[in-house]
């Protein structure tokens, strides 16, 4: 292929709620393309249809099915454990032939918490009888045991909350809450509820040049005072020979202050001189950080954008193709 | 009650016979046209205008998205000659960037594959 490119990845770290990698020997471009990717046209599922059979609860039906929507939906492939890729198990549910709904294209939770009931079964002790407990996202019975609710992002968060999952809401005595709720395939797009993390970024890998002829000039005072202007302590002072360096960690922490340059330009004996050390932004270096909601591994996130833009790019090819061939 | 359908910004209209990519040829400039791409945004017309300046024989590239609640972008392409055609320089970034993407993926999965080697045990380690 001509012009293609030949990009490198490096993981820094993968968590299954967050991984972080750096991509190199590519443009801008495609950076941004997997970032956009990745934050709005990854598939997931999300409850999309609500059926109230009672409510009775202080919150009205559109506020909780709108809260039923924002809760994220984890698929667990048969052979692996945490949440993966849903596009092929699901079809989205404008391809699927059937009616309405059907196991193909959706997935159906049910939800029935009655206070008076719940009270008796958990046997809470007589002078608690009164105080509201939480309906959580625990309390939603999936029809495919493939597809539950994501209730904690880590063993952390789960050790650390008093609910069993994401809380939904507060009912008290005499409340009861029944519902059918349907969960279908989509993209953030057409609402935010499908969008598959949380923060999805990438920053530039900093390329730090440091003048050994200018800074020679310097007294080890202005030197030390370089160093100590940067707030993300990019620099340091070698021990052994006494000149600035660049220090280890520089590209996890650089922020591309102005500060260096404001101290540089009033240690310059003339403006027009060069500067001792700079700071850019590398044009083909990324550092990716992509943090998930719990509803896929955050690895699942960044293959499935992959592959959504080799679909795009694959779609947008047959269709040249396509115009080439009827002449324009 | 006017507000357009969400889903109408990245699937096409079947019912008003929506193509996803019409070409017009610049009357005015030799050698040069502009492509409508329905139903696509920045994500695609970045990626496609970056990688088309990297090819010698093109002149002049460029897109617009017109505005934030209209789904299509125009993409501009001028060839440096007429032996080459607006349609093939695009059609090979196209497969350009299918190429990198698919290079990507396997990097990817590799670099995943090596990091969990290198930084788990193994079997009755979760994930």
């Amino acid at each position: 292929m001509p012009h293609q490119r030949f990009p490198k990845v490096e993981i820094l770290s993968i968590q299954p709620h967050e991984i972080q990698f750096i991509l190199s020997d590519t443009d801008t471009s495609v950076a941004n393309a997997l970032r956009r990717i990745m934050i709005a046209e990854v598939p997931t599922l999300a409850i999309d249809l609500v059926e109230f059979h009672e409510n009775t609860t202080v919150l009205n039906d559109e506020y909780i099915a709108h809260r039923l929507g924002l809760i994220p939906i984890k698929y667990t492939p048969p052979d692996s454990m945490g949440g993966g890729d849903c596009n092929g198990a699901f079809l989205p549910h404008r391809e699927c032939v059937c009616y309405e709904r059907c196991p193909r294209c959706s997935v159906e939770f049910e939800l029935d918490v009655n206070f008076d009931v719940a009270v008796r079964e958990r046997q809470v002790p007589e002078h608690e009888r009164c105080l509201p407990f939480t309906v959580t996202s625990a309390d939603l019975r999936s029809n495919n045991d493939l597809v539950q609710p994501a209730h904690f992002l880590s063993q952390e968060e789960e050790g650390a909350s008093h609910d069993q999952g994401i809380s939904i809401v507060k009912i008290g005595p005499g409340q009861h809450l029944k519902l059918k709720a349907i969960a279908r395939m989509g993209i953030s797009k057409e609402h935010a509820k499908w969008s598959p993390v949380a923060v999805a970024t990438y920053r530039f890998f900093p390329i730090i040049n440091i003048n050994e002829e200018a800074c020679s000039t310097l007294t080890q005072d202005q030197k030390q005072q370089l160093v100590d202007v940067c707030p993300d302590r990019i620099l340091e002072i070698d021990p052994v020979s006494g000149k600035i360096i660049v220090s280890e960690h520089a590209w996890e922490t650089a922020t591309f202050t102005e500060d260096l340059k404001i101290a540089q330009n009033a240690m310059k004996k003339r403006p027009e001189d060069d500067d001792f050390v700079t700071v850019e932004h590398s044009t083909d270096r990324f550092i990716f950080s992509v943090e998930g909601t719990g509803a896929m591994d955050a690895e699942e996130i960044v293959m499935s954008s992959l592959r959504v833009l080799k679909d795009r790019l694959h779609y947008l090819g047959n269709m040249i193709e396509a115009l080439k061939e009827s002449g324009m | 009650m006017n507000a357009p359908e969400r889903a109408l910004s990245f699937l096409l209209d079947e019912d008003n016979n929506e193509q996803k990519i019409t070409y017009s040829a610049d009357t005015k400039v030799s050698n040069a046209g502009t492509f409508t791409i329905n139903k696509e945004d920045h994500t695609i017309a970045n990626l496609l205008r970056m990688q088309l300046l990297r090819d010698p024989s093109v002149r002049f590239v460029g897109y617009i998205h017109p505005h934030p609640l209209v789904h299509r972008i125009d993409l501009k392409i001028q060839t440096a000659s007429s032996t080459v055609a607006p349609i093939d320089v695009l059609q090979s970034a196209t497969e350009d960037l299918a190429g990198e993407t698919d290079h990507l993926t396997t990097q990817m999965t590799e670099a995943i594959h090596k990091w969990k080697k290198e930084n788990q045990s193994g079997i009755g380690q979760f994930n």
